[in-house]
């Protein structure tokens, strides 16, 4: 008998403590070496993350941890949530962050994420950037309004995750693999019930960092913003805009790609994230 | 011109009876939809998924549930192989203000896949399918 033919990739369980509610969280992780936690989009899970974690290359020096987030991927919600609305705050996502940070026991970890994940580097960087070594903050703005009706995506009479992969499928581009096109928006169906809305009402309404992005210090600390040109929700002008009035920020624009680089088309995105962590220093 | 587009719509029926997967998806969809390009009206009938006939306007007695309105060359670059940003789907033409969107713009989310699918059998390869 021959040996399973695994992936590099584990996956294990961490029970932490955010605002004073306990959550069991699901982590994978691949490689070592420097340490690089790893966030998702809204309405998806760790699996976006898969790719990277699989590359023989980039794992040979660096140890990417990717959770799945309270209520996303295999993580629970917490106890209660079956009376409960789901909605998604930076103060909670931030420290979630922290909380996983100290948990898993990371020490100068580079950050990654994105959508969502995005905006919380900017958050880390302006406002808790001490336990980390640098922010790759992909498809990031500063704000982004919804251009759509985020109560779409939890509805008793229609199929929320259906839904929602239909219409982020806006924000996939035409040059991914089609397979790779289809696995991201299958995250997207597979969401729980009001998750991806919870999500959006975060992404979507927190304006907190507007006007206030000048006070990220990148000295040392690096900031790389990554874009794709396909994304119709953090578009390359919101990302420049973003990456403008941060003084010292980096800005890398990524023909054919859109909203989930890192799981719709794997080899474009590749090397932008190793150029991404070479920046990290 | 008129007349190329509703030969194109009904081509794109014809693809789509050929299409068990979007049938299926469909299978809950018997309504009518305004095409609107350059201001010429083509009314979409729908029943159970399957395209039942094109009619050309202008018709002010044609009852739709939803509209999309662009031009001709938005509607040509969507259908392009590879569309280039903002024209590689049907959203794209509302972020750009270069379409509208209006109606009963739930009944389009709850039925999103089967007619972004649908309104992309126009393109000469199946690019975002």
């Amino acid at each position: 008998m021959s040996a399973p033919n695994y992936e590099p990739i584990i996956g294990r369980y961490v029970t932490i403590e955010v605002a004073g509610r306990s959550y069991r969280v699901y982590v994978e992780e691949a490689g070592q070496g420097q340490p690089v936690i790893c966030f998702h989009t809204a309405g998806a899970d760790s699996r976006q993350w898969r790719h990277i974690m699989n590359d023989a290359e980039m794992t040979t020096n660096y140890r990417f941890i990717a959770p799945d987030m309270p209520w996303h991927g295999k993580s629970l919600p917490p106890e209660g949530f079956e009376e409960e609305e789901y909605l998604l705050t930076t103060e909670v996502y931030v420290e979630t962050v922290l909380k996983l940070v100290e948990a898993l026991g990371l020490e100068n970890p580079i950050y990654a994420g994105c959508s969502m994940g995005g905006r919380i580097a900017l958050q880390l960087a302006l406002n808790n950037p001490e336990p980390f070594k640098g922010f790759i903050a992909i498809e990031a703005s500063d704000f982004q309004p919804a251009w759509y009706d985020i109560d779409w995506f939890h509805r008793p009479d229609a199929h929320g995750g259906e839904m929602g992969a239909a219409l982020v499928s806006a924000n996939i581009a035409p040059q991914g693999p089609k397979a790779e096109r289809w696995n991201t928006q299958w995250m997207f169906m597979q969401s729980g019930p009001g998750v991806f809305r919870g999500d959006l009402n975060f992404y979507t309404k927190d304006d907190s960092l507007v006007g206030k992005l000048g006070g990220i210090d990148t000295s040392g600390k690096p900031l790389h913003i990554m874009v794709g040109t396909y994304d119709m929700t953090c578009t390359p002008e919101d990302a420049k805009r973003t990456a403008d009035q941060i003084p010292g920020a980096t800005l890398a624009v990524m023909e054919g790609i859109g909203h989930f680089p890192m799981s719709e088309n794997p080899a474009t995105f590749r090397p932008h994230f190793i150029e991404a962590l070479a920046k990290m220093g | 011109m008129t007349s190329d587009l509703r030969d194109r719509f009904e081509d794109m029926g014809r693809e789509l009876a050929a299409k068990p997967h979007l049938l299926r998806l469909g299978a809950l969809f018997s309504e009518t939809v305004l095409i609107e390009i350059d201001g010429n009206e083509y009314y979409l009938a729908f029943h159970r998924g399957e395209l039942e006939r094109v009619t050309e306007g202008p018709s002010r007695q044609t009852p739709w549930r939803f509209a999309i309105r662009t031009d001709a060359e938005a509607l040509a670059k969507f259908w392009e192989p590879v569309p280039e940003p903002t024209f590689h789907d049907i959203f794209g033409f509302v972020k750009t203000g270069r379409g509208r969107i209006e109606g009963d713009i739930l009944l389009l989310v709850k039925n999103l896949r089967f007619f972004k699918e649908f309104m992309a059998l126009g393109r000469q390869e199946e690019a975002t399918a």
